[in-house]
């Protein structure tokens, strides 16, 4: 989803795996489903590097491999190996390339088959009495507890009382500082929270994914275990029954818990089985993870439903509360109809949500990602008067900078003053000067010079 | 207004709607229709012929409509006429201060330099062995903004750069005729938005000469019909059209790309008629890729290592298409023919399936990209008499097999090559 | 950048020239069975790759050609393949559809006594047909304002192993230059990139050009058992990415073309000035536009013609057509002798074998 920057991977658990031991990433690599699913993580650069070396068997220079990179793109070449060399499946900086041999292994049986890990998961046996749920079952679950979640959050500072998610949803909220409790009362959304609610609902899952994980330490279950399910998780197949028996003790318990996320499905009745949903399966790709909006057939809502104009107006096709709510963030909304929700943005409503911490860029992103496909015909898509509106209202608030320093005043003679000022200038340490009142203010870093000058001035004065 | 017609007087006159005239109208507007202003355009009168499907959604009726209009460009004749292909061509632009304009939008020079781009693509992709030259008309004067050349690229960059272009001054049509045709030109294609233009003697005395030389002139104008712009055109046998809109600019623009039939030949198809016709000897090179060992090229005696060889002396030449500088062959490469072959053997035109015949078991999908096909007819109710088939099939009467709507306007539009037999 | 990307394979499967390609004594010996195995562990990890990577296959046979696999296809739920915990399911699937369709159409073809030429041409313009359907945002379908940005990048990867058939050239010409047009109605110009791959038999001129007239690179694999090495390194990479790590691309390109009178290809040849039709040798009139030809022309080129008899096809190597003019350029002569081991060594080994 994230587009690769310079310095970070292409995804947010890339980087949460880079902080893991070499032990810890070869025994996660011993697992075909594993290593495919990081392998889809990775950029494409780096997925193109893997897949030239997987199948060799010997070792090859690396001079070799970077014989093939242009010039220009040579600092491309070595970011990406540097990352597959941090998530150990490369040597680090050395002259040969060669691929961690586990994870070779483990490659290779995801494509050609082969292995007997059991890890895309064992399939439970058909059972006639509880034919599997089908996909529209599986879909309207998932979104159901999804949507629980964020509208939790976001409806926490108005005082309605929406669904409450499960415990351990709450303290996963609370310790990713989403939701905080003020002064021991009820949970309130924090400002990263808001942040949270305008990201696109892959970013949202693996952050808390994310935030599960690091929970897991403490939790006494092993991580490897752990990720190695979600992994699992990603490459089954949606609308199929898998059986528990094959999990580990960890594995069984994290079933609770996606089931209260809307990762998996299980049927009250027969504990021994489960479906993963489309936000399990659509954990490593780039296609929507959430089935749009209860109820709507048409994949129109998946591609947005905000139409905003020149005049700050802004339409949304949408019927979801959570849309709303998300929305009343930082619109001012007016009326609404059965599937259209008009509103406007204005100052106030953008300044209130730039009081909650959402930044200018979030809202600009949130409204580009869910435009309707009728505003995609435009170009720009948003309004540039609007996009330029909201930046500066961003920047209003911005108008006051503080710096920490030292005033220096009482000179003795204006000689004096314009001595000491002549210096603190060839220092470049002076931020603001009057000379009417003998006086002028430098940085904290300029002081120690500054009064070392004065002292010994003094000193050779007396 | 309408006296503007007889007299290309200095009168500047604006506006569009005097263009629209019945009288006035061409023969190459047919696509035009009766639209006289810009926000009149799209579908005319589409809520005639709408109906609502049983479901009570117009979706079925908007795609019959896009369809068959898709569709209408594809009914054309079957058999291969005879066309120039190795055509020489010289545009010129129109820089006066007229061109500043904002009536069609963003500016009438910045939609000219859009589309001259997007003429200048596709005139190429249709006239491979072609060259093109370019004038602009600025400040009374001709001038050579790009020689005449049979390189898209080199073409291209000559109008890329805006602001060398900048428009100023009054047009002359005469200097940027009478510099236009100095070597041997076949066509000249004027894009014009002035009302006035501003020559040094007798323009009459051009077209003379043009109509001696055999230069065909054909005229693009965007403000309103001049008549001298009219006799340029009808006396020399070019085409003249009034743009209406953005769009209609367009397509008056891309009407004169596909080489004109020849007419003076069709006429004269007897014995022995053509004295240009010839038979020519050319070689088809081998290209070397950088990587190969350098060697000294034959034309400028340089030492490089990327070139042509040329296949009956194999010297080594750096560009082609050229004549060989050791034996003389003519080295063209084969693609740059091969572009224009589809005009010689075009695709066979299908035939819109109006029923289903049951004996003959008929495929469910299309069989070139195996998008099924709709099960009944579409009840848009719409007469299925323009070739349009209800059922959305179109068959090759070659090899009988039935093809998708998009399929049939994509073999015809730009594959030329019908998957089913390959012909 | 990181686009779903779609390929489609035209995959070329002469029963003839897989049989030669089998046969100890080719050059390179490589089994239909062998390549195919090769070839699914390729497609995996085009589709291992990104989740949305689409692929179509198109298989070129006898007189005929069909699409064997779409990954947009409904897969038909007879749950034949029973689920199994080693590996990942989609791959199962997508494997064992192929090998179906390629065994069924396989064994439906029978033995016939002579086998027509491949429908070559049929399964590259279906691929082209299938590519415009799946890239262009059609308006007939009804999948109305679906974002550009998310259609899939695509490619076509050529698997050959016959010869060129003179007769398809215009067809085969016809097809890159749409390869080249393709999907530049839209906002943004992209064209479709031809990938070839060359398991056997000589060098393909017109698949050179279409290689090099599409930016695609051509490969002739001369090291069967490095198969899956060669489609991974030239032919995995979406075009996006070659220009971050680039792909082996072939030396030279052959310019050569097919006649319209015999079929013959030819380096040297006869064009009429105003269809542009070619000609192996001068003809008093144009069969294509009926124009008739000046006599003087026809006897001056006659006269400066090479001495072969007319009619007669032209050698088609380049190096045995070279008449050696007096005055070649010094620089010629390790070219013209270039060229000639790539032909040379592979006719000593056949004979070679064949002498033993």
């Amino acid at each position: 989803m994230e587009t690769s920057s310079s310095d970070t991977p292409s995804h947010l658990l890339l980087a949460f795996l880079h902080s893991q031991s070499q032990t810890a990433l070869t025994r996660l690599y011993q697992r075909p489903s594993a290593c495919l699913s990081i392998f889809r993580l990775l950029g494409p650069l780096e997925r193109q590097i893997v897949m030239n070396l997987l199948w060799l068997e010997s070792v090859i220079p690396a001079a070799t491999m970077a014989a093939w990179v242009p010039q220009d793109s040579r600092q491309a070449y070595e970011h990406s190996l540097s990352i597959l060399s941090r998530l150990h499946l490369l040597p680090r900086s050395a002259a040969k390339l060669a691929l961690n041999s586990t994870l070779k292994t483990g490659l290779r049986h995801a494509i050609v088959g082969g292995g007997s890990s059991g890890s895309f998961g064992v399939p439970a046996n058909s059972d006639e009495s509880h034919p599997p749920p089908s996909v529209e079952t599986l879909d309207a679950y998932a979104l159901e507890r999804w949507e629980t979640i964020l509208h939790y959050m976001v409806s926490s500072g108005t005082g309605r009382s929406p669904t409450k998610p499960s415990q351990a949803v709450l303290v996963l909220l609370q310790r990713s500082g989403l939701m905080a409790s003020v002064h021991g009362g009820a949970l309130q959304i924090t400002s990263l929270g808001f942040q949270f609610l305008l990201h696109p609902p892959h970013a949202q899952l693996w952050e808390l994914l994310l935030q599960y994980l690091r929970m897991v330490e403490e939790r006494q279950m092993d991580l490897v275990e752990v990720l190695s399910f979600l992994f699992m998780l990603s490459t089954m197949e949606l609308g199929r029954e898998y059986s528990v028996e094959h999990l580990s003790a960890t594995q069984t318990a994290m079933l609770e818990d996606l089931r209260d996320y809307g990762i998996i499905w299980q049927r009250k009745t027969s504990p021994t089985r489960f479906c993963p949903t489309r936000l399990a399966t659509t954990l490593t790709s780039s296609s929507p993870p959430l089935p749009t909006a209860a109820g709507v057939t048409s994949s129109s809502q998946a591609q947005g439903f905000i139409i905003l104009e020149t005049n700050y107006r802004l339409y949304a096709y949408t019927d979801n509360p959570l849309q709303t709510a998300v929305l009343n963030l930082f619109v001012s909304l007016k009326s609404r109809f059965p599937n259209l929700v008009v509103g406007a943005i204005t100052r106030e409503s953008v300044k209130k949500a730039l009081a909650n911490g959402i930044t200018a860029d979030q809202i600009i992103s949130y409204l580009t990602t869910h435009a309707h496909p009728q505003m995609r015909k435009n170009k720009p898509l948003l309004p540039v008067t609007v996009q330029d509106q909201i930046r500066l209202w961003e920047l209003e608030k911005n108008r006051m900078k503080s710096q920490e320093g030292y005033l220096y005043t009482a000179f003795a003679s204006q000689a004096d003053y314009e001595y000491v000022l002549h210096y603190a200038k060839q220092l470049g340490v002076v931020l603001w000067e009057s000379s009417p009142r003998r006086c002028f203010f430098g940085t904290l870093e300029g002081h120690p010079n500054i009064r070392g000058f004065i002292e010994r001035r003094t000193a050779g004065h007396a | 207004m309408l006296d503007d017609e007889d007299e290309p007087s200095v009168r500047k006159v604006k506006g569009k709607g005097k263009a629209t005239d019945g009288r006035k109208r061409d023969k190459g507007k047919s696509k035009a229709k009766e639209q006289p202003y810009a926000w009149e355009a799209t579908y005319t009168r589409s809520w005639d012929t709408v109906q609502e499907d049983e479901a009570g959604s117009l979706q079925t009726t908007v795609r019959d409509l896009i369809a068959r209009s898709r569709r209408r460009r594809l009914i054309g004749p079957a058999s291969a006429i005879r066309r120039t292909i190795i055509r020489h061509l010289v545009l010129i632009l129109d820089l006066s201060a007229s061109m500043t304009d904002r009536d069609m939008r963003p500016t009438r020079f910045d939609l000219m330099l859009q589309y001259a781009r997007e003429f200048v693509n596709e005139w190429f992709d249709q006239n491979p062995l072609g060259q093109i030259g370019i004038v602009g008309m600025r400040g009374g004067i001709g001038e050579r903004i790009g020689e005449i050349s049979s390189n898209p690229q080199d073409v291209l960059k000559a109008i890329s750069e805006r602001h060398k272009l900048e428009p100023a001054g009054e047009p002359s049509l005469q200097n940027a005729i009478d510099m236009a045709r100095s070597g041997m030109r076949q066509e000249i294609t004027i894009i014009f938005g002035s009302l006035t233009t501003c020559d040094p003697g007798n323009i009459h005395d051009t077209l003379d000469e043009c109509v001696k030389d055999k230069i065909r002139i054909s005229v693009v104008a965007l403000a309103a019909e001049m008549k001298i712009c009219r006799e340029l055109c009808v006396k020399t046998g070019g085409q003249f059209g009034v743009a209406l809109n953005e769009g209609h600019f367009k397509d008056l623009l891309f009407e004169l790309i596909p080489p004109p039939a020849q007419r003076a030949l069709a006429r004269a198809s007897g014995p022995g008629a053509n004295p240009a016709a010839d038979l020519m000897l050319m070689g088809f090179p081998t290209r070397l890729p950088a990587t190969s060992p350098p060697g000294l090229c034959a034309c400028h005696g340089e030492l490089k290592s990327e070139g042509f060889l040329c296949p009956r002396c194999a010297a080594q030449v750096c560009d082609v298409p050229t004549d060989c500088a050791v034996c003389g062959l003519m080295i063209v490469s084969s693609p740059h023919l091969a572009r224009s072959y589809h005009h010689l053997f075009p695709a066979r035109p299908y035939h819109a399936v109006m029923a289903l015949d049951e004996a003959s078991a008929p495929s469910a999908t299309c069989h070139a990209c195996a998008a099924p096909f709709q099960e009944k007819a579409s009840q848009a109710g719409a007469p299925a008499s323009e070739g349009v088939s209800p059922l959305g099939r179109y068959r090759c009467s070659a090899c009988a097999r039935d093809f998708c709507a998009d399929c049939d306007v994509f073999v015809h539009d730009v594959l030329h090559c019908c998957p089913g037999c390959g012909k | 950048m990181d686009k779903p990307s779609h390929l489609s394979i035209v995959l070329d499967l002469s029963p003839k020239q897989w049989h030669l390609a089998a046969q100890p004594g080719s050059p390179h010996p490589i089994t239909l069975a062998t390549f195919l195995s090769h070839l699914l562990a390729f497609l995996n990890a085009h589709i291992a790759c990104k989740d949305e990577n689409s692929l179509a296959i198109f298989g070129a046979l006898p007189g005929k050609s069909i699409l064997l696999y779409s990954s947009a296809a409904p897969v038909d739920d007879g749950d034949t393949e029973p689920a199994d915990a080693n590996t990942y399911r989609p791959f199962k699937l997508m494997d064992s559809i192929i090998m179906k369709s390629i065994t069924r159409e396989i064994d439906a073809l029978g033995e016939p006594e002579t086998e027509e030429p491949i429908g070559f041409v049929g399964a590259l313009t279906k691929a082209l047909c299938y590519i415009n359907r799946v890239t262009t945002s059609n308006t007939t379908s009804g999948d109305r304002g679906v974002d550009p940005a998310t259609l899939p990048d695509p490619r076509i990867l050529i698997i050959s192993v016959s010869p060129d058939q003179s007769s398809s050239y215009i067809s085969v010409m016809n097809s890159i230059f749409s390869a080249q047009k393709l999907a530049s109605f839209d906002l943004f110009y992209q064209k479709v990139t031809i990938d070839v791959c060359k398991i056997f038999g000589a060098e393909s001129v017109f698949l050179q050009q279409a290689a090099h007239l599409t930016g695609g690179s051509y490969i002739d694999v001369d090291r069967p058992d490095a198969l899956l090495q060669y489609l991974m390194m030239s032919f995995l990479a979406p075009p996006g990415l070659r220009q971050l790590i680039t792909v082996p691309t072939q030396d030279k390109i052959d310019f050569r073309a097919a006649c319209f009178c015999h079929k013959n290809i030819v380096d040297i040849a006869f064009i009429c000035s105003v269809c542009l039709s070619i000609f192996c040798s001068p003809v008093p009139v144009c069969s294509t536009c009926r124009t008739k030809f000046p006599i003087k022309t026809l006897q001056r080129l006659n006269a400066s013609r090479p001495n072969t008899t007319p009619g007669t096809p032209r050698p088609p190597t380049p190096a045995n057509s070279l008449p050696r003019s007096t005055s070649i350029a010094p620089q010629s002569l390790p070219r013209s002798t270039s060229i000639v081991p790539q032909s040379l060594p592979r006719n000593a080994s056949n004979g070679a074998s064949t002498l033993r």
